[in-house]
């Protein structure tokens, strides 16, 4: 495992984690003839992911035993149309091992005059809408699912699947006829449902809540999301892939850089390329400052939606210098344009670092006064605390990722576990909190910025001459990667499988919003009505992100 | 008969035109405490033109009470705030037991706009009308204690009795009673007129709202009258509280004069009641809808002791 990051730091542990990959594999053969071939060769590792070809559908046995021997994380599910060339579909299953660099992927054969495969959720409810989607998306029937009812696709869809091969992506529909989603029914005396969105007051995307009530507290809560969905993974299968960074920046607008960064990463992986040093720091100090920008911006917005605007002033104008930082720094003021495959598009000028030393010493400053601001006001704190709790159990169950995980002690940051970019050149903490409302989602925040400081310093000294791009090369065809990126919202994933001409075959796209909401719905129970925009806002999941 | 009706004239004048403006001066204080520029002080005048040129959309689940209560709403408060003294010690109007009657007439409002939430059937409205209600129920006695302890002090319900009295020079404010009191009566203006931290009147975020939940069907010129009669009452509490407990200044005769000089230290004490609403709301974060109730019954409990001292010092 030459390549993983941390084993370059200790060979020691480069030996172990190799031993325990090659192991793993053939553990894993041993075990389970029937699903991994005994004639398969050993796989090759490489930009931190492994991938093992499976002989049938059902990983269920594999699965939990990576759960129980390893405590691995199922990191990601999704499906992909090979009929044409293999007349299968594939589902692939990311693992990730604690403190083990590298994911594993288990590649699962499902036969298209066959399209069904046997579900997870029931053993592990963070597949749930994953695997749903696959149902919509690919009409491969998760068999065994608790909830089957459609997700993806919401009541004006007719019963299609798009992300067939054999679905046109041009194609004009037919209106839905047929049944509705029928929601659980809220019934009892003095129960009341309260049914809000899809569109709201306010500027903001689209997504239902309902809710049920006994006056003001919350009974239980259901969500539909994918009203904003806008076909993303199907548009990446018909533009050239230098095209396609425009398309992964808006997956969903405030995580521009990240999302650019993880389709950029997979490209390379999948080619080879290798980036140059000065670009990986940019990267890395790029992606700071979007996670700067947004968790300000959100210590304002909780502030906000508890009352407490004077906070909401202050962070809005500290989130403004950054945003003006980000202009200066690349053009857009939310990070638009930047990132190309094989870097970045532009390099600094000696003026331009200067300008980025400036601003984050000038906002650190102001930051630990916004901080103050906000610790002392008990009235806030009174808000903040004990609402919208999310146990830790519960976290881990649901596989909830970033800022909601780490505030319910789910011990997750891609930057740590699957170093990228030039993250491994600079130290830093997680913070983690067991607490679980809505102020330590908060204080999470707040941590990460005072981090992302210390990272954004030593990086503007570190930066090193050099190139800022790789100089482009053609994608060779029919190659796999997965790129992995800590948003400033959680874990975005982005897996692809190259195809001629410089296009894709397939992208899939993950969003941590998607595992997030089921958080959500969990943390408003109990809690009064009056609460849950600030018990929202805390989590801020991506719309855009989720639908797609 | 004649002077009777001019000073009714007059005083219905002043609020319907000074209380747009007392809600302009508080955005406006606010927005700079914010490092905002804020949208003017005439601001609430624009808005209120506005509506009243714009068409309606009624749901087609209402009934006469939605229509109702706009009227209702805006006649009962415009009453109510011509029966307390304003410019001059003497109310224009002095009605069915003074101060009763003024609580009683914001009640009356208060009690169709609750049934106007409910009307439309919408899960919003409901849910405004269940937590006005609640506050109201809570809000009420503690501001008839707090009116009270000065009707105690003046012998007298009637609210130009008090406010005579209270010019005169055997009125301390200083009292214990008086002080308690009126410390009292400022957490039910902030609770009566949805000010933070009981309710928020900048949100859009429905589920959070009080007041505004209740008349989140209403638009054109109902929601105008609503919003005209919202702000003659929070002209008008705060002018009970001013003139109730600090009355220096207002003249107890209608004259021109006396009228001018009232008028003027009415504006000047109006400022300084802004500045401080304004300083809470800044300085505060909206209380969790349960907490509420623990400010009320403060208040409450303020004013019973504010009581109790009057026949103690």
């Amino acid at each position: 495992m030459g390549r993983t990051p941390s084993s370059a730091r200790d060979p020691l542990v480069a030996l172990l984690l190799g031993k325990l990959n090659m192991d793993l594999f053939e553990e894993l053969r041993d075990k389970f003839p029937l699903l991994v071939s005994a004639a398969q060769a050993p796989p090759q590792v490489s930009h931190n992911q492994v991938s093992i070809a499976l002989r049938g559908p059902d990983v269920r046995p594999l699965a939990e035993h990576l759960q129980s021997a390893y405590q691995s994380r199922l990191v990601a599910v999704f499906a992909e149309d090979r009929v044409a060339a293999e007349s299968v579909f594939y589902n692939y299953y990311v693992f990730e091992q604690p403190a083990e660099p590298c994911y594993l992927i288990l590649q699962a054969p499902i036969a298209a005059d066959q399209p069904r495969f046997p579900s997870l959720a029931a053993g592990l409810p963070a597949v749930n809408w994953q695997e749903r989607e696959i149902q919509d998306w690919f009409g491969l029937e998760a068999t065994g699912h608790p909830n089957p009812r459609r997700v993806a696709l919401h009541d004006n869809w007719p019963d299609v699947h798009p992300l067939r091969k054999s679905f046109p992506l041009r194609q004009v529909l037919p209106p839905f006829e047929g049944e509705r989603h029928v929601y659980r029914p809220t019934l009892g005396e003095g129960v009341f449902q309260i049914p809000v969105g899809p569109v709201h007051a306010g500027i903001i995307e689209p997504g239902h809540f309902n809710f049920a009530v006994a006056g003001e507290p919350i009974l239980y809560l259901q969500l539909r999301m994918f009203y904003t969905h806008k076909g993303t993974e199907k548009l990446f299968e018909d533009m050239p892939i230098h095209r396609a960074v425009f398309l992964a920046e808006s997956i969903s607008g405030d995580s521009a850089f990240s999302h650019g960064t993880a389709f950029c990463q997979a490209i390379e992986n999948a080619s080879d390329t290798e980036v140059p040093q000065r670009a990986r720091v940019m990267r890395t100090i790029l992606l700071e400052l979007e996670r700067v920008c947004n968790h300000i911006g959100d210590i304002g917005a909780i502030s906000t939606d508890v009352g407490f605007m004077v906070a909401n002033a202050h962070a809005s104008r500290l989130r403004e210098m950054v945003v003006r930082l980000n202009e200066g720094l690349t053009g857009s003021r939310w990070l638009r344009g930047m990132v190309c495959v094989g870097g970045v598009r532009r390099t600094w000028s000696s003026a331009q670092r200067d300008l980025l030393r400036d601003t984050v010493n000038q906002v650190e400053r102001e930051f630990d006064s916004l901080v103050a601001l906000v610790q002392s006001s008990d009235s806030t704190r009174d808000r903040l605390e004990q609402t919208g709790i999310l146990l830790p159990e519960t976290a881990k169950v649901l596989g909830i990722v970033g800022v909601a995980g780490r505030a319910s002690g789910v011990d997750l940051d891609v930057r740590r576990d699957h170093p990228y970019a030039a993250y491994e050149r600079y130290p830093f903490q997680v913070p983690v909190y067991r607490a679980g409302d809505v102020l330590h989602r908060m204080l999470v925040r707040v941590d990460e910025v005072k981090q992302s400081f210390a990272i954004l310093r030593a990086a503007a000294d570190d930066l090193p001459e050099g190139p800022h791009c790789a100089p482009l090369q053609p994608v060779p065809p029919g190659r796999c990667a997965l790129s992995a990126v800590e948003g400033w919202r959680g874990e975005i994933l982005h897996w692809v499988r190259t195809a001629d001409n410089n296009r894709l075959e397939r992208c899939k796209i993950k969003d941590p919003s998607v595992n997030n909401w089921a958080a959500i719905v969990e943390a408003v129970q109990g809690n009064i009505v009056a609460d849950f925009p600030v018990i929202n806002k805390s989590f801020n999941l991506s719309y855009s992100g989720t639908d797609r | 008969m004649i002077a009777v009706f001019l000073t009714a004239v007059v005083q219905l004048l002043l609020l319907l035109t000074v209380a747009p403006l007392v809600g302009g001066l508080i955005k406006t204080l606010k927005a700079r405490l914010q490092i905002r520029r804020g949208p003017g002080i005439l601001q609430p005048y624009r808005d209120l033109l506005k509506l009243f040129r714009k068409g309606m959309v009624l749901p087609g689940t209402a009934s006469w009470v939605f229509t109702a209560t706009p009227y209702v709403v805006f006649a009962a408060t415009a009453i109510a705030g011509l029966m307390i003294p304003m410019i001059s010690a003497k109310a224009p109007l002095g009605l069915f037991g003074g101060v009763l009657a003024v609580v009683y007439l914001l009640g009356l409002g208060r009690f169709f706009l609750a049934l106007a939430g409910l009307d439309t059937g919408s899960s919003f409205g409901g849910l405004g009308s269940s937590r006005e209600m609640t506050i109201a129920a809570l809000a009420e006695p503690a501001m008839m204690l707090a009116v009270f302890t000065v009707a105690i002090g003046a012998n007298s319900t009637s609210l130009s009795e008090i406010a005579k009295v209270a010019t005169s020079t055997t009125w301390h404010f200083l009292a214990p009673a008086q002080m308690l009191a009126f410390a009292a009566m400022f957490l039910v203006l902030i609770a009566e007129t949805g000010r933070i931290p009981v309710d928020n009147p900048a949100t859009h975020l429905e589920l959070t709202m009080i007041h505004e939940a209740m008349i989140l069907e209403y638009s054109g010129p109902y929601l105008g009258l609503i919003e005209w009669g919202a702000s003659i009452k929070q002209l008008l509490l705060m002018t009970l509280l001013i003139n109730a407990f600090l009355p220096f200044g207002l003249q107890s005769k209608w004259s021109l004069g006396g009228v001018l000089v009232s008028l003027a230290y009415l504006l000047l004490k109006l400022l300084v009641l802004a500045v401080s609403i304004v300083l809470v709301e800044t300085t505060n974060a909206k209380m969790r809808f349960f907490r509420v109730p623990d400010l009320l019954a403060m208040a409450f409990t303020l004013a019973a002791l504010g009581l109790v001292s009057t026949f103690l010092f």
